[in-house]
């Protein structure tokens, strides 16, 4: 795999980490557990593909990625179909849709490198040293983009939002015009 | 130098933070050092005093550490790299708090997390050993 596409494959692992982790204020005990599990085994992986020159346990790290975006589709569903808004509205939507964003991305690269094979033995070509801080300046600033109002709009986040500049929730707010009376 | 990426990162970066330790000085008159509100550098990024002071640390840090060899650069691109990603989340609670003690907004979070991520990604992955860099 390319140094580039693995680097940005550990961005993804890591912001959906810290994303899931962020869920973990606000959820259910049990279901916080889970998100704190799968949160820092995904942020753990995301650190271990900076660091070593191999994909750890790629399979199971597509189907780790997978899993939470095929749950979260299958809750979507499930509360329109049940007419049962409050299921799908117990998950702030914004975090969940950039994680997922960033989980079809990790699923879609290890699945073509799953599909293409690899060489044990195989040394990783490093790119030229300004293309390789290029890409990973692209690749950090695309995800610190999406991570920081996904992290902020979620109930950590809202939580600790200033209660002058909360503008973030303002727009759920229906403000109807005042009738004269 | 040019040949390792964690030198040359930790002099790009390295000077870009001490500029913006400089530049910060220019919109934090009146601003005092710990003040949760500071003055906006570039028209984004909320700054103080204390803000300012740490940009300059930082960025000494990293420049001379990209100057001197490639382990030094490669231990302290992974340690603020840490560090920011530890303050970017930080920096998520204490916005708008009395404990605001950096004048952070959102966008210094941006900045923040897109830092740690570039320092942490090279710190870690960058001039390991067993790599081959191409010519090209």
């Amino acid at each position: 795999m390319p140094t580039i596409t693995r680097t940005w494959l550990a961005f993804a692992a890591i912001g959906t980490g810290l994303i899931h982790f962020a869920l973990v204020i606000g959820s259910p005990l049990a279901l916080g557990l889970v998100l704190a599990a799968l949160g820092l085994v995904e942020f753990g992986w995301g650190v271990l593909t900076f660091a070593r020159e191999t994909l750890v346990a790629p399979r199971v790290a597509l189907v780790v990625a997978l899993v939470p975006v095929v749950g979260w589709a299958l809750l979507l569903v499930t509360s329109s179909v049940s007419e049962a808004p409050e299921l799908a509205a117990s998950f702030a939507f914004l975090p969940l849709a950039v994680a997922s964003v960033f989980e079809l991305f990790a699923v879609a690269v290890l699945g073509v490198h799953l599909r293409r094979g690899r060489d044990p033995e195989a040394v990783p070509v490093f790119p030229s040293v300004f293309r390789y801080l290029l890409g990973l300046a692209v690749g950090a600033v695309v995800v610190a983009g999406l991570t920081t109002p996904a992290l902020a709009a979620t109930e950590a986040g809202l939580f600790s939002s200033p209660h002058g500049e909360t503008q973030t929730d303002e727009p759920y707010v229906l403000n109807l015009p005042e009738h004269g009376h | 130098m040019s040949k390792s990426p964690n030198r040359l990162l930790g002099v790009i970066f390295g000077a870009v933070y001490v500029l913006i330790g400089i530049l910060g000085f220019t919109v934090t008159s009146g601003v005092s050092f710990f003040a949760t509100e500071g003055g906006l550098l570039l028209g984004i990024f909320e700054v103080n005093i204390f803000h300012n002071v740490a940009h300059l640390l930082i960025g000494a840090a990293l420049l001379i550490a990209g100057l001197s060899n490639v382990r030094a650069a490669k231990t302290v691109n992974s340690v603020v790299g840490a560090a920011y990603l530890a303050l970017g989340l930080a920096g998520l609670f204490l916005v708008g708090t009395a404990l605001n003690i950096l004048a952070l907004n959102v966008a210094d979070n941006v900045l923040h997390f897109a830092s740690a991520a570039i320092l942490l990604a090279v710190g870690l992955g960058a001039d390991n050993s067993r790599t081959v860099t191409a010519k090209a």
